[in-house]
Order: structure tokens, then sequence, then C-alpha cells
């Protein structure tokens, strides 16, 4: 059917949600990639089989809804039951009979499958009761777990596209831009900048054609928060790209995807489908003539093409080298025209923002950074998952409220934000608010949302190592400092890292770092040092401890330790077996033994004690 | 036209026009290695860079590729600040530990105090900057043989598949303009020998001299319109036939006014 | 005797005739081939009016194509920022371990190929491997060799 116009929009969703109005249970079942890697798709099928063979009387049960990610994927797979908000975690196939016949047939919670709190172990029954959420404001992942993603009509219920028919109908581009403005949206890819002044200029370079990007590349590694949009909301995202497009004067728009989030790109292609199918794009979208296309771009595995220019030259079908922008891409970006390119999650609160008005979404978070963020939260933290508050929340209450403090209780050391781009905060900036401009003048950056949170167990100079080693492998290769600056400062890192650093070495990567950061072309080589530098800023002793003692408090850096099995060995053999190089001997029931010139200290043996046998010296 | 500053002195420049030719004409000598008048700038050395302020930005300064930053009214220009002479030196050493036995970079490193690399020596570096110069101008004469292949720091210069590129003519561009002389070639008797490829030489029908491919002057004949003929001589050759011309038309002309 | 790739044409038809679907192109007869072999390269080329050369460098500069038949089975172990937290680095060393290759090998009977992947977005689960599109999280050392298995 083609929607021709609000009433029609209006009938349709009142048709829908008087149709669900008969269901007096909703069960959904969490889809996004976490839960699937834990076996979500079997107890999809599981309950789709039985529902559909079991006759429930009295009352209907609405189709089992597969939703995006909710988010807390420590706990899942998980099933939620509306309307109560009934919350199971770590469910298996085998207890979707007795979740069906306890809560949806009857009223009953299942005790042993209800989420408990790892530090008073109380068990809540109700998601909207369980800390991880409470804490959280979900604007930008609004129906992410709770719409059936993949179904426009789903999205036109909770009132989908209503926002668009306002923006097409009821105001100018120029309106929409001072809207926009006016809420203080700032981009949420990482660059923090502000998403209509970006319209704005695009919109005022004369042009016949302009173009309106999504950046979906999430290159960061640890995030995720623009795949759990994207797999839970597609409609979101493409609603506010239309918004973007008539503001500007677009009538061709890009998602690009990366190749490594295919349920991604499936979504997002249905609901582009389903979208030319309703009438809601095309040439003559809800009949008032703005005509808008989207096409979806793939990604190839390629970190440096989350940056715009090279974003936009893989688009076009080219190798995506990036150019110096001393003529932005919203003047010149793809093939030369004016080009908005903005990311999922700034895309994501458009349609709130034309809908609930620009003042209702500025008296959120800061005065400077309006709004809510996603983010990542992973690492050592008890409950991983992706969270999103409103800016200003401090790193302290993200870790501790809703993360549930650090696995094991070990002591906290640094949480690492704003991906390769970013930098580690230690305790003593746990209290700093989270917004674009705090985190930058400390050393680190908010980036696209990514939270790794590391304990005692991690070594920094390790994860300096990490990050440059990364950077190395994404390098386009254009530019000198980039190219040859990161590869010779992460030579340096290794060595330092494997006891042969010197005095002087931390000078000299210092040195080296301020040319990486002044001659590089694009913001990898920019930003590449800034891992190391917040590193050495704050845990500039433990960088002394390799170079000085060729020790490694964290007990990371293989070079620099020694594993020693203990009394506390009943001989079990399992490390024996795990061990790859057959290091350890030992016979069953007696204390094992390490032999050190075999030792590669690779590991492998702690991880599969169960009785804490072997120590790191 | 255009009036900002260069160490100093007001100068005038053409709307449009880069900073680097500005300098380059004010005598100013600033290093760059992946620039040339041939091909559009690329910005990859990083070697041209100039620190530059502006009196309507309060306080701050930039550091941008000359060779690819448009002249704006007003501007202030520092080539040799000591902020960016740290970075040449820093760039210059960087280019040693790949190209070591380049004489281009070893020149250039010497300028600025830079003898040898203060770091690791790349293991399987060569002469090739990777400056993007022969793959740029390759393009530009409509070929498109050669490519980057592979990327960061393992990225090099290479025709399809490490096999003899077909779509090679053997105009030699590319070795030409190569700054470091690091692509070669080889021209015995009439065949020439390139990126792996063979190609036949016309020889100059007076002298028996190579003058180009059979490939580029086939290329040559369809797109440029210039008969194949005309390479069946070499620039001697032309030169003398043109002068023979204009040996018999001045002749005519004293025949005449006799 | 020669493998033929009589289906890359119709692959190839499927999309737009235009430079903007060379990614795509590349990936779909990867999907097909698990490779990308020279005529994947050549007929693209054609078909989309772009230069040989460019397409084989982004073959090259995009890390998700191989030039080199991969194995039956696809490994892939993410080495993202999380995974790595959490001990990606030694999971991926006993994938190594049990299968003597190294990362970005194939093992001689075509069986496996390993690889190392920067993230694939499920980071609340790490460390993650990927087998042939199955995601395993909370990947430990000792459920290494059912990764194996459980193909």
């Amino acid at each position: 059917m083609t929607i021709q116009n609000l009433q029609q929009l209006k009938d349709l969703q009142k048709k829908v949600t008087t149709e669900k109005k008969k269901f007096h249970k909703k069960v959904i079942v969490c889809c996004g990639t976490g839960c699937l890697a834990n076996g979500a798709k079997a107890i999809l099928d599981e309950f789709k089989s039985v529902l559909s063979k079991k006759k429930i009387r009295n009352f209907a049960v609405e189709a089992v809804t597969e939703t995006g990610c909710h988010g807390f994927c420590e706990q899942g797979p998980l099933v939620a039951i509306e309307p109560e908000g009934t919350f199971y975690t770590k469910v298996k196939p085998k207890d979707v009979a007795d979740i069906i016949e306890e809560s949806i047939r009857g009223d009953k919670v299942i005790e042993r499958l209800l989420y408990t709190n790892p530090a008073t172990t109380e068990k809540t029954e109700s998601y909207r009761n369980i800390p991880f959420f409470s804490h959280q404001q979900r604007i930008a992942l609004r129906n992410v777990g709770n719409i059936a993603a993949h179904d426009i009509k789903e999205y036109i219920a909770v009132g989908g596209y209503q926002a668009l028919y306002k923006a097409l109908t009821k105001m100018t581009p120029d309106e929409i831009i001072e809207e926009i403005t006016k809420s203080g949206l700032r981009g949420r890819g990482g660059g923090g900048f502000p998403a209509g002044r970006k319209w704005r200029t695009c919109a005022d370079v004369e042009s016949d054609v302009r173009y309106v990007i999504c950046n979906a590349d999430e290159g960061d590694p640890g995030a995720f928060m623009d795949r759990s949009i994207m797999e839970g909301d597609p409609h979101g995202v493409l609603e506010g790209m239309m918004i973007a497009a008539f503001a500007v004067g677009a009538h061709m728009g890009y998602i690009y995807v990366r190749e490594e989030y295919p349920l991604a790109v499936r979504n997002i292609k249905a609901a582009i489908e389903q979208c030319e199918e309703f009438g809601l794009m095309g040439d003559d979208i809800l009949g008032t003539g703005f005509s808008f296309h989207i096409r979806i771009a793939r990604g190839a595995g390629a970190f440096v093409c989350g940056e715009s220019s090279a974003l936009m030259k893989s688009v076009a079908g080219e190798i995506g080298e990036p150019r110096a922008k001393y003529v932005r891409s919203v003047v010149k970006g793809l093939y030369d025209k004016p080009t908005v390119l903005n990311n999922v999650e700034t895309f994501i609160n458009v349609p709130l923002i034309i809908g609930k008005g620009s003042k209702w979404f500025a008296a959120i978070g800061t005065p400077k950074s309006t709004g809510t963020k996603v983010f990542s939260l992973v690492g050592k933290v008890r409950n991983t998952g992706l969270i999103e508050v409103p800016m200003g929340t401090t790193v302290r209450e993200i870790i501790y409220d809703i993360g549930g403090g650090i696995l094991d209780d070990r002591p906290f050391k640094a949480v690492q934000t704003g991906g390769p781009s970013g930098g580690c905060l230690p305790e003593s900036k746990l209290d700093l608010p989270v917004d674009f401009d705090s985190l930058t003048e400390a050393g680190s950056m908010m980036g696209s949302g990514g939270m790794i949170v590391m304990d005692d167990k991690t070594c920094m100079v390790d994860v300096a190592k990490y990050f440059l080693s990364f950077l190395v492998d994404e390098s386009c290769g254009k530019c000198v400092p980039c190219r040859e600056g990161l590869y010779q400062l992460h030579k340096l890192v290794v060595k330092v890292s494997e006891g042969r650093g010197e005095e002087g070495d931390l000078e000299k990567m210092e040195k080296l770092s301020k040319s990486i950061v002044m001659g590089s072309l694009c913001g990898l080589g920019t930003s590449g040092p800034n891992p190391l530098l917040s590193t050495i800023r704050y845990f500039r002793d433990e960088y002394l401890e390799h170079i000085r003692d060729k020790k490694c408090r964290a007990g990371v850096c293989r070079e620099l330790i020694t594993y020693r099995v203990n009394e506390k060995c009943t001989g079990c053999l399992a490390c024996i077996s795990a061990c790859a190089y057959h290091a350890i001997t030992g016979k069953k029931k007696e204390v094992h033994v390490i032999d050190q010139d075999k030792c590669t200290k690779c590991g492998a043996c702690v991880a599969v004690c169960k009785q804490d046998a072997i120590d790191v010296f | 036209m255009v009036t900002l500053t260069i160490n100093g002195k007001l100068v005038q420049a053409e709307e449009g026009e880069m900073l680097l030719a500005v300098i380059e004409r004010q005598n100013i000598d600033i290093p760059s290695t992946c620039n040339h008048k041939a091909v559009e700038p690329y910005g990859a050395c990083r070697l041209c860079t100039v620190e530059i302020t502006h009196p309507k930005w309060p306080g701050w300064k930039k550091h941008v590729t000359s060779c690819l930053y448009p002249v704006e009214e007003g501007l202030v220009v520092s080539t040799h600040a000591p902020e960016v002479i740290e970075l040449r030196k820093t760039l210059l050493d960087l280019m040693l530990a790949r190209s070591p036995k380049a004489k281009l970079v070893q020149d250039m490193a010497a300028e600025y105090g830079v003898t040898r690399t203060s770091y690791e020596e790349v293991p399987d570096g060569n002469d090739c900057i990777l400056c993007g110069l022969c793959v740029r101008v390759c393009d530009q004469m409509g070929f498109h043989a050669i490519s980057a292949v592979g990327r960061g720091h393992g990225k090099e210069i290479a025709p399809p598949l490490d096999e003899p590129p077909p779509d090679c003519v053997g105009c030699l561009a590319c070795a030409q303009i190569c700054p470091t002389n690091f692509i070669k070639y080889t021209d015995a008797g009439n065949k020439r020998t390139i990126w792996g490829k063979e190609f036949e030489l016309i020889a100059c029908e007076r002298t028996g001299q190579p003058t180009i491919t059979k490939e580029f002057a086939e290329y040559l004949s369809k797109h440029r319109d210039i008969p194949e003929e005309y390479f069946k001589r070499n620039d001697l050759t032309h030169r003398r036939e043109l002068a023979a011309t204009m040996g018999k038309i001045s002749q005519w002309q004293r025949e005449e006014e006799e | 005797m020669k493998q033929e790739f009589d289906k890359i044409p119709e692959i190839i038809s499927k999309h737009r005739q235009d430079p903007e679907s060379m990614i795509m192109i590349l990936q779909d007869i990867q999907r097909e081939y698990h490779y990308l072999p020279k005529e994947a390269l050549e007929k693209t080329a054609a078909a989309l009016d772009i230069p040989l050369s460019k397409v084989y460098s982004a073959s090259t500069f995009y890390k998700t194509f191989s030039l080199v038949p991969r194995g039956k089975n696809e490994i892939r172990v993410c080495v993202g920022t999380a995974c790595h937290i959490r001990g990606s680095k030694l999971i991926l060393e006993q994938l190594e371990n049990m299968l003597d290759i190294k990362a970005g090998q194939t093992t001689k009977d075509m069986e496996y190929t390993l690889e190392s992947v920067a993230c694939v977005g499920a980071c609340a689960m790490a460390p993650l491997v990927v087998v042939n599109d199955k995601y395993h999280g909370s990947v430990k050392v000792s459920g290494c060799k059912k990764l194996l298995r459980n193909k």
C-alpha cells in the first residue's frame, strides 16, 4: 500500500495498535548479534514452534517478536514478556516450554531465570527495576529491543514516519536546520561536530546535486552501538536520513555499512524495500513530490574508511585513501558534490528532535553536549553491554551503577574511551562527566562510544602496543608520518614491552608522536599516538618499570614474566593438555612443573587452571 | 588577486593558486617529493608543510601542506618556523629508515642535518618512497597500468597481479617522473622492457635510433590523431627535415626577390 | 584441470553496472568461490569500465578479500579491543597451534582458514570466534577444540 498523507499513516498506526491490543501478552526474544552468538535463534525457533502447536485459550499471544539488541549482553540470551516487563536471562531452548506454561498461559515468574544482582543476590522480576536498565535513558535506543526491526508496521505503530511527514509538509528546510541547530545535536560518530551547522553549510553551497551519507562503518573495535541501532531500528535511521535530505536538498543517499555486520545489512536492506513499497521512499514521498533514494554501500575491511573522504572514495568504487580536507567534504564530498555525512546514532536522534522539538532534546544532557549517548560498556566489567545515558553522567556511575563494578571485584585500573583515537582514564578521573569536551581535556575523547574497562591485570604498555599495532595495520599508507611514523612508534613500544627499553625511549616516543600529530594527513594519523600518550601521561611509572626494572606489574608482557606452579596444584593435568608447547610435565595427582626453557608465557595454563595454582612473577 | 604574507613579506597571488607555487616564486626553498607540475598535488610526503595563521584566527595556527592549501586573503605563512623544521627533520629521518640508499632522500635529509636514520631500518626497504607520482602520471596519461598494492607499511607499486601490465604501452612516463630513479627499464636494440613487459620499439628510418614503442604509437594515433608515420623518424631527423624545409623556403624567397 | 568460474558474469549482472558496485560484486564472487580468482578481477573491471589495475588495487587494499583460495571452513578470531582485554590473543594462539598454521593462512588440506578480524561488533561477548558465519561468544581456552569440531 502506498501512504499518501498523514491520515493514512495514522490510520495504519491505529490499525496495527488496535490489532496489538487484542493480545494479552507479548514475547520478545532478543536477537542482537550477541544473543544470537549465544543461541538465541534456537530459542526463537522453539517459541515459534511451541506456540504454533499449543492453542492458548482465552487470550492470544502476539507472534513472537524478534528484536534488536537489549544491550544486556552479559546476561543473554534474553527473553522479555510484556506488559509486565518480566525479564528472563541466560535462557536455554529447554526453558521455553516452562516460560510458556508459567508466564504466558499463567501469570507466574520463573525464579531461576530472573536476573540476580551479584552484589545483593536479589532477584528482579521486571527489567524496568534492574539497575542496568533503570539508570539509562533510552532515546536513540527507544525502539531497539521493543519492536520487530524488520517490520515497517511495527515502526509505524510506535509513531514512525510522522516526524518525516511533519518535516515534509509543515516545515521548511530552513526551519528543520534551525531546529536541529537549536537542539545542540553534535555528531555521534566521534567528531562531535554540530549537526545543524554541517547541514547549513551543505545547504548553502550552490549545487544541483547533494548527497546524504550515513556512516555505519563503526570501525572502532569494542564499539557496537551502530550495529545494534541498525539491526534493531533501521527505520529510525532511514527516517533521520530522509529528514536530513529534505533539509539540505539531497535526493540520493547512501548507507556505508561494514562488511562484518551481515544482519545489519539485511535489516537495512529490507527496511529500504519496505519503505519503497509503502511510498515512504522514492520519487514522490508521501505525495509531497520530494524524491529520495538510498543505496547501500559495503565496507570491506578498512578502518580508515570511517574517515569521511576515504568513505566517499570507497562509495565511489575506489580505494579508501583520504585526502587533505582543506576544502571540507560538506562542500566538496562524494563526486565533488556537497555531502552531509553523519553517523547512525546522529540520524536516529533526528526524528525525535523534529517530532518532540529542539527544546525537549536540549534539556537533556549538558548545555554543550545535549541529548544522550549510547556506549558499549565492555572489558573487565560485570555487566558488559550496550547502554544509553544522558550526557554529563559520570564515568563512575556508568562503570559502577550500571556496569555493576569490576569483574571478580578486582581493582579498577583504567577505562579506555574513544577507540584507537582515544585514550585511557585512570581512577582519579572516574568522576569526570562524560561529554564531548571533558574527556578531550583529560587526554582522551568520547569518540563513538566505546568504553573498555580495565583492571589491575591489564598492562598499559600492552594496551598502547595493541592500539598501535591496530593502527599500523589499518593505515592506508599514503602519508609518511602515519605510515612510517606509527610503524616506528609501534616498534619502540614493542621494544619497551619486551624488556629492551632504554633510558630516553619515552622521550623519543613523545617526540615522534608530536611529529605524527602535526604532520599526518587524516585523523587516523593525527590521533594515532593518543592511546600511547594518554597511557604515558597517567601511567608513566609503569612504563619506567618496564624500561628500568624490566618488570611488568600486571603480569602481561611475556618477556618480563615467569609462570610457576605453586603448592595449590592438585595434579589435574588440565594445564598439561592446554600447553601447546609441551612445557609442563607431571603425573596425575602430582604437582606439575613448568619448564622455563620451553615456556612461551602464553598464559594458556593460567586460563584453564581451576585451582589458582599458577603464579605470575 | 590575493595578498598574503610569506615569511614576513607581502606577496600577491592568483585566486585559486596553491601556497607552494607562490612560495617557490619567492625563491624560498622548501622540500617536497610527491609534488610535480605534470600531475595534481597529492599531499603524501608532508615535507612541504608550512605554518599558517590569520589575523582573524584568535591566537591559533595550523600546519598544512602548501601543495594543497589554496591562498587566502590576509594569510600569514611561515615556511621555516621551528616546529616545521622539526617536522621536516623527522619526516626525512623516517624516509631514510625506509630508503637509506636513495640519493634524493640522503641529500634532502643532509640539508636538514640528518645523515642517518635514528630509527630501525625497515626490512625490505628500497628506493621507492611511495610518493605515488608514477601511478598518478600513468593515470593522467590514460593508461592506468600500475597501481598501489596493499596498504600501510607493506604498500608498494606494482602491475596487476604482479604480471606484465596489459594496459602499459611503454611510454616511460613513470620512469621519468620517479624522483629516486627506482623504476628501471631497459632499451636493448629494438626491444624495451619495463614492468616485466616487452615492447617493440619503432626505429627511425633514417638513423635507426628507437623513437617510441609500437604500442604507444598505436595509442597516440588512435586517441590523439598523431599518425604512426610520425614516429618513424626520431627527433633529430624531424629537425633535419624541418631545417631542410626552412632552407628551401628561404631559397624560394630569395629567388622571388631576385 | 583449470577451474571454470562461469558464475561470475551472472553475479556481476545482478548489480548496477557502475563503479559503485565494485566492492559488492567482488564480495559476492568471493562468497561463491571462497576467493577472488584473476577472472573475477578481469571481468569486474571490464563490466564496470574500471581499469584492471584499480580493481586489483582494491582487492589488496580491503582486507576481507583474498586472492588465494581459502579453506572450506573460515575461522575468524576477533581481536578487537574488548576481545583483546578478555584474552583473544591466547585464543588465536591456541587455534594457530591446533591447526599448525598462522593467522592469515590455510591448512594444507584446505579444510581451515584462520584469520584475525578487527571487530565483529559483539563486544560484550568477548572473546569472539566466528566459524563460518556462526558466532561463538565468551570462548575459553578449553573450548577451542570444540570450535573446530562444531562447524
